[in-house]
């Protein structure tokens, strides 16, 4: 644990600088809201980051610091009030497919089975609303949905589930659909809002585990916003943490920790003593940061 | 046996005692008219007021096996049983009033359309909700004589009044219904590479059909009011023309049994668009 919290981010990057190239650019990057008349409140403050491609990066902050506030300036459902950013080289001025997302709720279609929800994206992308009258889409669709069942069984679930809709799915299959959802389309970035925070324990821990293998396998770039320090010492190769530096509303958040963390995951003791000292120093940097209970970390380390 | 006091919001009725208070007010009702119908008839035998039971088979036959008084007489010993229904006045005046609302029915679709983008475009949003819900405002009725001078007393009239009554609500009800599908879902749907209009008909459109449906049903009421409205006051066939014509002869024998018809109309009506929402979206009901 002491050589994590001591040694320089470099160190502990397992990809040399050089052979990476960036996902996303975040350059000045400031967002501040009307308040009243003649007053501003600033959510977030001059914020300077780039993510390499293939990176795990973990934004851990207290409630209000503005982690989901980024989420959506990457996304482009939301635009900086000054600064730029730019996904996979181009500037995002609104949301398109160059990321996935995954929400914490409403992540599926209702009025869709799991299967319909799965082939959207790739059936959408190829042809729009017009264009599924086509001679080519059923040959497509049929190719799609093999597809969808393949990629339904790869993230534990039957094919039995792929006729439900997602009201007879439990909280943590409708997750587990929505990141299969989001790896239909291919998307390099991968954008996940606290896509694991209204689950149990158990059920958190196995997507943990599951989201973690896929990202071994495929190496998308993944931005995970989350207010459990744990699962962010979990998932991430990287972990940033945002923080007010005041309480005026003129000051918004900063980086106030950007850490690397091992490629290949913390392997520490769940309940031993430098695990917890790892996550009492992450939550120095953020003392409104929620650390749950040690006794429901056991589930999710 | 326990006491099961009415306004016990944790009661548990069984299933054959709800069934049979659900009855109750129907019999209290149908013996009720029996009773006054009786005494009315006791004190005086001719009374059209309150028909009694054969009166009222009088009536019903008259307007399902008899021609209206406007068309051609049928004897009834060379036609069929159908045919005679077929040129009865309560089938033609059923036709008159269905053409009419229906060809409404299908006339709001663009309204719902609208709807749809006014709660989802934001150009749409500016440019329309604030005219419409100025003229929401706007009683429906006091158009009637603008709408009798610019369309003239036939059919096109008649079909604007329940238009211009209904529209304005229904865009607004549709419009908050739209605006109410969480916004994950939309931006979820562009990061799938939908476009505008896969987000408005693919999306938000399918999520809000069986909502927009339920409206409609609650609609049906209002949009058979304003087509009573408009062929009560000019028309010259229809089921409110024929209960106006019988008022004039205090013909109640026949009146009731149309009241009953169009209240089974809506019924149906209004279960057919039930069925129709649980068979289409099965998601919904949970």
């Amino acid at each position: 644990m002491v050589s994590v919290l001591n040694n320089p981010p470099e160190v502990l990057s397992n990809l040399p600088k050089a052979q990476q190239s960036t996902a996303i650019r975040i350059t000045g990057v400031s967002v501040s809201y009307p308040v009243g008349k003649n007053h501003r409140k600033t959510i977030l403050q001059d914020l300077n980051l780039e993510i390499e491609e293939g990176e795990f990066v973990v934004v851990l902050g207290e409630t209000g610091c503005g982690k989901s506030t980024l989420l959506r300036i990457i996304l482009g459902q939301e635009l900086p009030t000054s600064g730029s950013i730019s996904v996979a080289g181009s500037p995002v001025e609104r949301v398109d497919a160059r990321s996935g997302y995954v929400p914490q709720k409403y992540s599926l279609f209702p009025d869709r089975t799991v299967l319909d929800n799965l082939t959207m994206g790739p059936e959408t992308s190829r042809y729009h609303i017009l264009g599924r009258l086509k001679p080519g889409f059923r040959a497509f669709r049929r190719q799609v949905r093999e597809e969808a069942l393949k990629q339904l069984q790869h993230m534990g679930l039957q094919t039995s589930d792929a006729g439900k809709y997602p009201h007879q799915l439990s909280g943590g299959m409708q997750q587990r659909v929505a990141i299969a959802q989001a790896l239909m389309m291919k998307s390099r970035v991968l954008l996940m809002d606290e896509a694991f925070s209204a689950l149990d324990p158990g059920t958190r821990g196995s997507l943990q585990r599951l989201l973690r293998s896929v990202w071994s396998e495929l190496k998308p770039t993944v931005v995970f916003v989350t207010h459990n320090t744990a699962e962010a010492l979990y998932l991430g190769t990287r972990l940033i943490v945002l923080a007010r530096t005041s309480h005026s509303d003129a000051c918004g958040s900063r980086v106030a920790l950007d850490m690397k963390l091992p490629e290949s995951g913390m392997s520490l003791n769940r309940n031993g003593k430098e695990f917890m000292d790892l996550v009492h120093h992450v939550e120095s940097f953020s003392c409104g940061v929620s650390h749950e209970p040690i006794s429901s970390l056991g589930e999710t380390i | 046996m326990p006491f099961h006091s009415p306004f016990d919001i944790q009661a548990r009725p069984n299933r054959l005692f709800a069934q049979t208070l659900s009855c109750v007010l129907f019999v209290l009702c149908v013996g009720l008219y029996i009773q006054t119908s009786a005494k009315r008839h006791h004190e005086n035998s001719e009374d059209r007021v309150v028909p009694n039971v054969h009166q009222l088979t009088g009536g019903i036959h008259a307007s399902v096996l008899e021609p209206a008084e406007e068309d051609d007489y049928l004897a009834p010993d060379n036609t069929s049983k159908w045919e005679l229904f077929r040129h009865s006045m309560i089938w033609k005046d059923t036709v008159a009033s269905g053409k009419r609302f229906f060809t409404s029915l299908l006339l709001l679709v663009p309204a719902v359309i609208l709807a749809l983008h006014i709660g989802l475009f934001p150009y749409f949003g500016a440019g329309f909700l604030r005219f419409i819900l100025f003229f929401d405002k706007i009683v429906a009725l006091s158009l009637l004589p603008i709408l009798f001078i610019l369309f003239g007393i036939d059919e096109a009239s008649k079909i604007a009044l329940i238009v211009i009554g209904v529209a304005p609500t229904m865009i607004l009800d549709v419009t908050q219904m739209v605006k109410a599908v969480p916004r994950e879902q939309i931006v979820k749907a562009f990061t799938l590479d939908a476009n505008n209009f896969d987000v408005a008909y693919r999306v938000v459109f399918r999520q809000v059909l069986p909502q927009v449906i339920n409206s409609l049903r609650l609609n049906l009421k209002p949009m058979m009011l304003f087509l009573f409205a408009g062929e009560m006051i000019a028309a010259s066939d229809g089921l409110a023309y024929r209960i106006a014509i019988m008022r004039r002869h205090m013909g109640m024998d026949v009146i009731l049994p149309y009241v009953l018809w169009v209240a089974f109309l809506l019924y149906l009506i209004d279960l057919s668009l039930r069925v129709l929402n649980r068979r289409m979206h099965p998601w919904f009901q949970s």
